[in-house]
């Protein structure tokens, strides 16, 4: 008898459908590079340059379901038959010990939640920077019993509250990739920002110097 | 259970950003220090070695600690290396400790580093966001600020703390700081400053991601450090009057993705629904918890026993929420508990008197030895010896606590320092 927690290894996997330099730009792989020197003669230090570059293939395997769903402006979760828990990062084993690596059943989820939590960014990683300042909410999807962390838009920073309805919007056409920033967050309709506080306007101060910055990278 | 395991020596590197010195020359000069402290310790006298790393992205080397190892003449003996993020120190700290207390090695040695300044500060912040879930949070413009800030944000809001609270933290570790001549913070900015600095510097410092400034966070650095840990016995005959027994050791983990802790089955267990939400440091209370018990530490009585601690100040708010997850202070009392200082010199749990995280630098796998060496200086009286005065000294200190802090609060280690 097969257990049915068991996730099936399919034997071979032929991809019909590819898109591998759909989004690539000017990205090329080149490996070690070393690509230059700096001497400092007095201290008698050596420095080089080395610049290394790699393509990764991630595999989604079990959690493809989700990556097609996000192309596809879905969003797909699991859940529990044994306890219901609800899970958005899906799961596909249950975490609850109780029920044993119970296999997580997929379930499509509304677009829909609140804010648990949020901060406002004013500084991130090199491939953030230039869309800084921005919200970033931890949001409870659809009853999960889980919070996801993504970008809330369509709002003044210092306008994000906890507990605010969001909705999930998604990136246009043939821009989605089937990551997780194929979607992002936006107050549900009909949500209107609460009066300016003095914490507000703290936050808008701090943000100001961070547009600033921002306008001034290339 | 019943042998004792001792941290008899140890030092660190200067932490700096940038720093021309490699890994494997840290550790040497290390392990030189400890030796001019305890002379009667030599490499001969090492039977394993615990190497404390957290990201080979900084080196683009794999396996860095066979470089250290060679380096330092010591092939032939059994080593491997610990990874744990940021409580890598803490880790290996702990590896060691059980290889000690298990009766299979009485002298191990701890080396531990990181070389951040091997890139540009964002593409560390990214490098560092590697160890959070990539397929979803490094991806949507996460890194560790922005995590801790949105988990700080919300704890703030439920104790009625503000800015100025958290605030007091990021200023009282850079402050001893400066009376530590290998800090970070002492190395650098102090130079321009010159003084102490205030609440109102911390608030004025560039937004990193709100509620947290440049000032609440800790620093990015290249830095080594070594702990010798040996049986009581070793310790005895070769660092007499230098030694302190780890009385306690506990390690604890939690979910690598903060919004997943809201409702953890095994927390809701042990401490009821609710607990730790996105607001506290689980794996820091069960830790805790077990150092305690070990120790023989009643929760309840932590900050009274407790007479100096280095702890994972890797934000101010982090610092803060800590406090509460070891039972220092609770939701009703917290906030008086920090606006009357009790964890600065002048208070009851002087904490982070080497200048912690924020002050001292945090090279990922040198810093839970940092924070050991620091405990351990204080507690053995070397202090004034160690730092630029003896402002930082906290005199006839009998028990220490060191903490080491992972993640989003992923994994977390704690550990109870005392005089024999």
């Amino acid at each position: 008898m097969t257990d049915k927690r068991l996730h099936r290894i399919p034997d071979k996997v032929e991809f019909n459908d590819k898109h591998s330099n759909d989004f690539r730009g000017d990205v090329r792989e080149h490996g070690f590079h070393f690509c230059g020197y700096d001497w400092d003669e007095k201290e008698e230090q050596f420095k080089v340059y080395l610049h290394y570059d790699q393509l990764y293939y991630w595999k989604y395997a079990e959690l493809s379901k989700m990556g097609k769903g996000l192309l596809d402006k879905e969003l797909w979760g699991t859940q529990c038959p044994k306890c219901g828990d609800k899970f958005f990062p899906p799961r596909v084993n249950c975490w609850n010990l109780d029920c044993n690596l119970e296999k997580a059943e997929w379930i499509k989820l509304k677009p829909e939640g609140y804010v648990h939590t949020f901060t406002i960014a004013g500084w991130s990683g090199k491939s953030s920077l230039k869309r800084l300042p921005f919200v970033l909410a931890y949001v409870v999807v659809d009853g999960c019993k889980t919070a996801v962390a993504n970008e809330l838009r369509g709002i003044d920073p210092w306008d994000a509250e906890f507990g605010m309805p969001v909705k999930v919007v998604w990136a246009p056409d043939g821009d989605r990739r089937g990551t997780i920033t194929d979607f992002w967050f936006e107050p549900a309709d009909g949500w209107k920002p609460g009066p300016m506080t003095p914490e507000k306007e703290r936050m808008k101060e701090l943000c100001k110097p961070v547009y600033e910055w921002v306008a001034t990278l290339k | 259970m019943s042998r004792k395991v001792c941290l008899v020596g140890g030092a660190t590197t200067p932490f700096d950003y940038p720093m021309h010195i490699t890994p494997e020359a840290m550790i040497a000069n290390c392990i030189v220090e400890t030796q001019q402290d305890i002379p009667d310790f030599h490499l001969k006298d090492l039977q394993f070695m615990v190497y404390s790393h957290f990201s080979v992205h900084f080196g683009k080397q794999l396996c860095p600690e066979w470089i250290v190892h060679d380096h330092l003449g010591l092939v032939g003996l059994p080593h491997f290396r610990v990874e744990n993020g940021g409580n890598t120190g803490g880790s290996a700290l702990y590896a060691a400790f059980m290889a000690v207390k298990s009766g299979m090695f009485d002298v191990v040695g701890v080396a531990g580093w990181e070389t951040m300044d091997n890139v540009t500060q964002s593409q560390g912040s990214e490098f560092i966001a590697l160890a959070s879930d990539t397929r979803y949070e490094a991806l949507a413009g996460g890194i560790y600020p922005i995590y801790y800030a949105a988990m700080a944000y919300k704890f703030m809001k439920e104790h009625d703390l503000t800015e100025e609270d958290f605030a007091l933290a990021a200023l009282k570790n850079r402050n001893y700081a400066a009376d530590n001549p290998k800090t970070q913070w002492y190395r650098g900015e102090y130079q321009k400053y010159k003084r102490d600095l205030t609440v109102d510097d911390i608030l004025h410092s560039r937004l990193i991601s709100y509620p947290l400034k440049r000032y609440d966070c800790c620093l990015m650095s290249r830095g080594g450090a070594f702990a010798l840990i040996t049986t009581e016995e070793w310790a005895k005959k070769y660092a007499d009057d230098k030694y302190v027994v780890i009385d306690g050791a506990g390690l604890s983990s939690c979910t690598i993705r903060a919004g997943d802790r809201l409702h953890f089955p095994g927390w809701t267990k042990l401490y009821g629904e609710g607990y730790p939400d996105m607001t506290e440091f689980a794996a820091c209370r069960r830790s805790g918890e077990m150092a305690y018990d070990m120790a023989g530490i009643e929760y309840k009585r932590a900050a009274k026993e407790i007479d100096v601690a280095e702890i994972h100040d890797a934000f101010s708010s982090s610092e803060t929420q800590i406090y509460k997850a070891l039972y220092w202070c609770d939701k009703d009392n917290i906030k008086e508990f920090v606006r009357e200082k009790r964890t600065f010199m002048e208070g009851d749990v002087p904490t982070n008197p080497g200048g912690g995280l924020m002050g001292f630098g945090h090279p990922v796998g040198a810093t839970g030895i940092m924070s050991a060496i620091e405990c351990y200086y204080q507690l053995t009286d070397q202090i004034p010896k160690k730092h630029l005065s003896s402002k930082t000294y906290v005199k006839d200190a009998q028990t220490g606590l060191v903490n080491s802090h992972a993640g989003t609060g992923t994994s977390i280690s704690n550990f109870i320092l005392r005089r024999p």
